[in-house]
């Protein structure tokens, strides 16, 4: 059963009918979005008692990362985003009935704008003001992060602050059948240089160039909430900073758009938290220690014969580079 | 002994190839796959022309870090005797044992270790800015 399929569009117009409890709902379009190794998106447009509505059908892609959250999870966390006014799509309608398309999906609006990381940082048209976006989504960020545990309706989320993030990856690396002594470096570092205490926030934990989405120059809504979680918020403002998010603009540490002056006094003016420059080198250490688990988790899926992929395969390529970064971040003397 | 020319002449010959004419046909959905492709034979071209004096070298400096007798040995066996170094590096970085005056000794070490793994990955990240 695919989304390609008529019998499977039939009864997806039947449930967008039911949730939406309109008389008549007609697919007009449904076509695969680019991107999105983990979950596929679908671009969907219904006409809803004559009425045209774009939208987004998010669903499971075959190949899933361990660590994301399921649909309906994300669901839920899109529900509370929302309506804590952080820009975001708006999620409309979970379907957790496997008959209707095979997978558990749900429905949200679909947002206008550009999230590809290499035109956003290449191409001025798209963004003519960097500052002014770097500030946006310093305002968007501090919005999200005034969600705060004990949340109802998020009781699913871990918790990764430094420590957790820290005994984590080493149970990650303690998988592997090959040895990481620059990541251990790294980890060692991080464990050293732990905060002493830490606020607890709801954080993204992908919130970076390449997962918003920008229309007219401006911030129009942050996408893929699936790695979502309670945890530091400077892990998210670190991850925003970190070399691999920057994309053509190198020399621009916030995501390839903008200088830390940009992003982060807005950032503490909006959240009333202050960030100094050892928080910053913390968490960007951090961001590297956790990018390069995720290079290693995605070439362990080559390796391993579960997904044989050229692009997987060159992503173990990536890990020198990511060892120097944490190399250079943390070998002061 | 196989006809020449060698591995590594030739991957280097078809990579030329690859690039010279058949990338600049390749219509633009598959652009980003032949450019992997070229990237790949890249990397495996430079792996080959290295050959294992960077292992020797990881090897001999695995050795001073963790006092061990610095003469590498040949083959297989040199692979495998830096794996086991390299996972005594990494529980004895886990440990502790590199915080204090080994500290600088370990970094260098690193440094060098992941400059030669970019000279082969990725020689343009060498390159500083």
């Amino acid at each position: 059963m695919t989304l390609d399929e008529d019998s499977t569009r039939r009864r997806l117009a039947g449930f967008v009918a039911r949730a939406s409890s309109a008389r008549d709902a007609v697919i007009v379009t449904l076509e695969r979005m680019s991107g999105g190794a983990v979950q596929e998106n679908w671009a969907l447009d219904v006409e809803l008692d004559g009425k045209l509505r774009h939208w987004v059908l998010r669903t499971d892609a075959t190949a899933t990362v361990r660590e994301s959250l399921t649909r309906a999870q994300e669901f839920a966390v899109l529900k509370v985003a929302h309506a804590a006014k952080v820009l975001s799509p708006e999620p409309l309608f979970l379907c957790d009935d496997p008959a209707v398309t095979g997978q558990l999906f749900f429905i949200m609006e679909r947002l206008p704008g550009v999230a590809a990381g290499h035109r956003i940082t290449r191409d001025a048209k798209l963004v003519p003001d960097g500052a002014r976006l770097a500030r946006e989504l310093a305002a968007n960020l501090a919005r999200l992060h005034r969600i705060t545990p004990a949340h109802a309706g998020l009781e699913f989320l871990p918790t990764m602050r430094a420590r957790d993030c820290i005994a984590h990856y080493r149970g990650y690396l303690d998988t592997l059948s090959h040895p990481y002594p620059a990541l251990e470096w790294g980890l060692r570092w991080c464990e050293l240089n732990a905060p002493q205490r830490e606020d607890t926030t709801f954080i993204h934990r992908d919130y970076r160039t390449g997962n918003y989405l920008v229309d007219e120059g401006r911030l129009a809504g942050v996408l893929d909430w699936e790695f979502s979680a309670f945890g530091n918020p400077l892990e998210d403002i670190g991850w925003m900073c970190a070399r691999c998010w920057r994309f053509a603009r190198p020399d621009l540490t916030v995501g390839g758009i903008a200088g830390v002056e940009d992003f982060v006094p807005e950032y503490e003016q909006m959240s009333g938290r202050r960030i100094t420059p050892g928080d910053l080198q913390y968490w960007q250490v951090m961001a590297h220690l956790r990018w390069a688990i995720i290079a290693l988790q995605q070439l362990e899926r080559h390796l391993s014969g579960t997904q044989r992929s050229l692009e997987l395969a060159l992503t173990g390529h990536l890990v020198g580079q990511i060892e120097l970064e944490i190399l250079n971040l943390t070998g002061a003397p | 002994m196989n006809d020449r020319p060698d591995a590594c002449d030739l991957l280097e010959i078809a990579r030329h190839a690859f690039t010279a004419e058949i990338l600049p046909a390749v219509p633009e959905p598959l652009r980003y796959t032949a450019l992997m492709v070229a990237n790949a034979m890249a990397i495996a071209q430079r792996e080959l022309a290295a050959g294992d004096s960077p292992l020797r070298e990881e090897y001999r400096r695995l050795a001073g870090l963790l006092s061990q007798n610095p003469a590498a040995p040949d083959g297989s066996a040199l692979r495998d005797g830096v794996e086991s170094y390299n996972r005594r590096l990494a529980n004895e970085i886990r440990a502790g044992r590199f915080d204090g005056e080994k500290r600088a000794a370990v970094l260098e070490h690193l440094r060098r270790t992941t400059e030669e793994k970019l000279a082969i990955s990725n020689p343009k990240a060498l390159v500083p800015g």
